[in-house]
């Protein structure tokens, strides 16, 4: 449990700050809306799980790799660094999943979840924040250990993020795009592909972590090689 | 300005340009950008090459191309930005800089100049590489010349105002969170409809320059019936939202620029009480 | 632990030939690694802890085979390494840092690894400050913490790159004899540009230039290098066009150069006794 907290510790303030600050800021967005329709606002507040707590986290991901200042004592130790950085990872993941599942459970306790027709009930409905969280994380746990720089790792998700946000529709043309696009249940374009999207971003965040792990097996390129 | 600090401001300019110019991410980041963009059907660039689809006016297209490429790569551009004041902490130079008898502020500005412009070189060579292609495609050299206007009063004064920020926020919070609070910010004050939430799309305050696209270019969207400045009837903060004019179009560019200014000043007095 | 090394290469990419064909053999005890920067001494001790992999060549550490996975983790479990720039996470005290980097080792009896810790912090005299966070350490105090967790795990194994670095002298000579203390059934492996580190503790010494081994012996061997090389000349002149001048000190109107040359540099020169630096200087610039 100690090294667990010592590697939240190291997963820095970013990953800490960022999902309850992106929550409040979507549920602000949401309570703003100076034309107040019970659907528009639930989507915004549904909107703030699906889109506000993926980008933190997928942020927080991307900031893992080449910042380590100890990265030399790290490698050296028997315990592979690569294992250090998964934890790492899982810790901004579960983290960013408390604050996404306690909002959840508001939102269904006060009935704001139901509000919005596409909400795919209260269980396998959780695949909302779910699927896009793990899904940004892995891009950015990816990104990091290609780039080995987190300014160039969270440019590329914020990138992608935003991609999918201003060309909703044309990212969703066709089937590919659509398995893979992150917001399906406030911005989906066919609700019947919904289960699929959220299994198809899971399954691609298993591959990509995975190959990520192969990819930090080559310690020499984490050594003193972060692009300044 | 004294002989010294046009020297410091030259000198921080320059390498700090080279120095974030020589950066492979500063060219992969828009690199990747561009290639998703297309790969997810590319709205306009496809139309752009579509006798079919693309718009009527040579400058219709180049100022909407314009404001995709800026809406989009203006994200990485911010991101990419956020390390470079840190980073002199970082890398322990801060030190060695801070004893040499520069003046701060003038290192400061050359460093926001200097990484500024490097990191704005790929999104304007994608622009105006995709603007050159198009007229050469249509036989229209005059979309050139929207492009550069174009590029002066709404894509500079934009990068502008984001830099500022991106260089000095990370000051006092940590560089990833500023990317996604930045991230955020750039969709609800440049897209976020006004009549939806409070938003500063569509004010004085608006880095995509919704006020020079309507009163200076005449641009109205790429089918000509988007509103990009100006009052919005039941919306929030329609004081920020004076009717689009030439003046007003000037005004929201001296405001940005302002801006800039302020979180400029605002990072180097934080600097000055931290050293 | 016995290290052997034959036909190592390392080259990094754009063709620079960090380690060229070496072979040495370390034995028990403390042995010292001297050479020139950019000699090949950090990346040697780089492929020796596990971080990089060589281009080819063969290391075993005590029978481990460092081109395997397994042999690489087998020699981590009991190595000791403090590289020449050792990172610390400032927000974190010494006596937490000693700790986390105690549980990545598998240090996991909590009891076991705080008196281990304890003990490691009076060793270094840092008991004082354990408890205060890295940021505000200086480079002398992160030193000694960075030696305290080369220490945590009792390795069979110590790889200390430029360790004395930003040590005071108080400081430097007791960490010496740490180190000495330390070594005795175990390697010790010091690199150092400080050639009296290796002469106060080192029995054996190796020195590398330009990736290349180009001497392995005893200190009295290295220092007998320069014997009959060694020169004292007092001159109110410019120092000695021949030779390296090892040092220059002020002498009755004029100056007392200690000069390394193959021959009499000047001819007031008179020849003095070699020390291992001599030793050093006589052999590399050759």
């Amino acid at each position: 449990m100690t090294l667990w907290w010592y590697e939240a510790r190291r997963a820095g303030w970013a990953a800490l700050l960022g999902p309850p600050i992106a929550v409040t800021l979507g549920v602000s967005a949401a309570f703003a809306n100076p034309q107040p329709g019970d659907t528009t606002t639930a989507r915004i507040l549904l909107g703030a799980l699906e889109m506000a707590v993926p980008l933190a986290a997928g942020v927080g991901c991307a900031s893992l790799v080449g910042r380590d200042p100890a990265v030399e004592l790290q490698l050296a130790a028997p315990t592979p660094y690569r294992v250090t950085l998964l934890r790492r990872m899982a810790v901004t993941l579960a983290w960013a999943a408390m604050v996404a599942g306690l909002t959840a459970a508001v939102l269904i306790a006060t009935g704001w979840w139901a509000r919005w027709p596409a909400n795919h009930g209260p269980f396998a409905g959780q695949l909302t924040w779910a699927a896009p969280t793990v899904g940004l994380g892995a891009v950015g746990f990816a990104a990091g250990a290609v780039f080995r720089s987190p300014a160039a790792a969270g440019a590329l998700v914020t990138t992608l993020w935003t991609i999918q946000q201003f060309f909703a529709e044309p990212a969703q043309q066709h089937l590919p795009g659509r398995l893979l696009y992150l917001f399906a249940t406030t911005r989906g374009a066919v609700p019947g592909d919904w289960t699929g999207n959220r299994l198809a971003l899971l399954g691609t965040a298993a591959t990509l972590v995975a190959l990520t792990l192969v990819l930090l097996a080559r310690s020499e390129r984490l050594i003193g090689e972060e692009e300044e | 300005m004294t002989g010294q600090t046009a020297s410091t401001l030259g000198a921080s300019l320059r390498y700090e340009f080279r120095m974030q110019f020589r950066k492979r991410s500063v060219w992969i980041v828009p690199a990747l950008t561009v290639a998703l963009f297309l790969l997810i059907g590319g709205s306009l660039l496809r139309d752009l090459f579509d006798p079919g689809e693309r718009p009527a006016e040579a400058r219709s297209a180049v100022v909407g191309l314009a404001v995709q490429v800026h809406a989009l790569l203006s994200i990485g551009y911010g991101c990419l930005l956020a390390d470079r004041l840190i980073r002199d902490d970082g890398l322990r130079v801060a030190p060695i800089l801070d004893a040499t008898p520069a003046r701060p502020g003038a290192r400061l500005a050359g460093k926001y100049l200097g990484a500024g412009a490097a990191t704005a070189v790929p999104i304007l060579a994608v622009y105006f590489g995709l603007a050159a292609a198009y007229a050469v495609h249509t036989g229209a050299p005059h979309a050139l010349g929207w492009a550069l206007a174009t590029c002066a009063v709404v894509i500079v004064p934009g990068l502008l105002f984001v830099a500022a920020f991106a260089l000095t926020v990370p000051l006092i919070m940590p560089a990833p969170l500023f990317r996604v609070i930045f991230v955020g910010y750039w969709l609800w004050g440049n897209v976020v409809a006004p009549d939806m939430m409070p938003t500063l799309a569509r004010t004085l305050i608006h880095p995509l320059g919704g006020y020079p696209l309507d009163a200076l270019l005449d641009f109205h969207g790429i089918d000509g019936d988007d509103t990009l400045a100006g009052p919005v009837p039941g919306a929030t903060l329609n004081v920020l939202r004076p009717d689009p004019t030439p003046a007003t179009a000037w005004l929201s560019i001296a405001v940005l620029l302002v801006l800039a200014a302020a979180a400029l000043a605002g990072g180097h007095a934080v600097r000055a009480r931290r050293a | 632990m016995r290290i052997e090394i034959s036909g190592l290469t390392k080259t990094y990419r754009g063709g620079v030939a960090a380690l060229d064909g070496l072979d040495l053999v370390v034995p028990t005890g403390m042995f010292g690694l001297l050479g020139a920067n950019g000699a090949g001494k950090t990346t040697l001790m780089r492929i020796l802890a596990g971080l990089v992999q060589p281009t080819s060549g063969r290391v075993t550490v005590g029978g481990h085979d460092l081109s395997t996975g397994a042999g690489r983790t087998a020699v981590q479990r009991g190595l000791g390494y403090l590289p020449q720039d050792l990172g610390v996470y400032p927000d974190l005290t010494a006596r937490q840092f000693l700790d986390y980097l105690a549980l990545l080792k598998g240090m996991d009896d909590r009891t076991a690894r705080r008196r281990r810790i304890g003990e490691l912090l009076e060793v270094v005299a840092l008991t004082g400050d354990a408890d205060r966070r890295l940021r505000g350490f200086s480079g002398g105090m992160r030193q000694r913490v960075g030696i305290a967790q080369a220490l945590l795990a009792d390795p069979q194994l110590l790889i200390v790159d430029e360790p004395t670095a930003g040590l005071d002298p108080e400081e430097r000579i007791r960490f010496r004899t740490l180190l000495a203390q330390f070594a005795g059934r175990r390697t010790v492996l010091l690199s150092t540009h400080i050639v009296d580190d290796v002469a106060q503790t080192c029995r054996e010494v190796a020195v590398l230039s330009r990736g290349r081994l180009i001497f392995r012996g005893t200190v009295e061997e290295l220092t007998h290098r320069a014997r009959g090389r060694v020169w004292s000349v007092v001159t109110d002149g410019p120092p000695p066009a021949e030779g390296t001048v090892v040092s220059a000190l002020p002498h009755e109107g004029g100056m007392r150069y200690r000069v390394v040359a193959p021959a009499s540099p000047a001819p007031q020169a008179r020849p003095v006794e070699p020390a291992l630096e001599d030793g050093y200087l006589a052999l590399t610039a050759r």
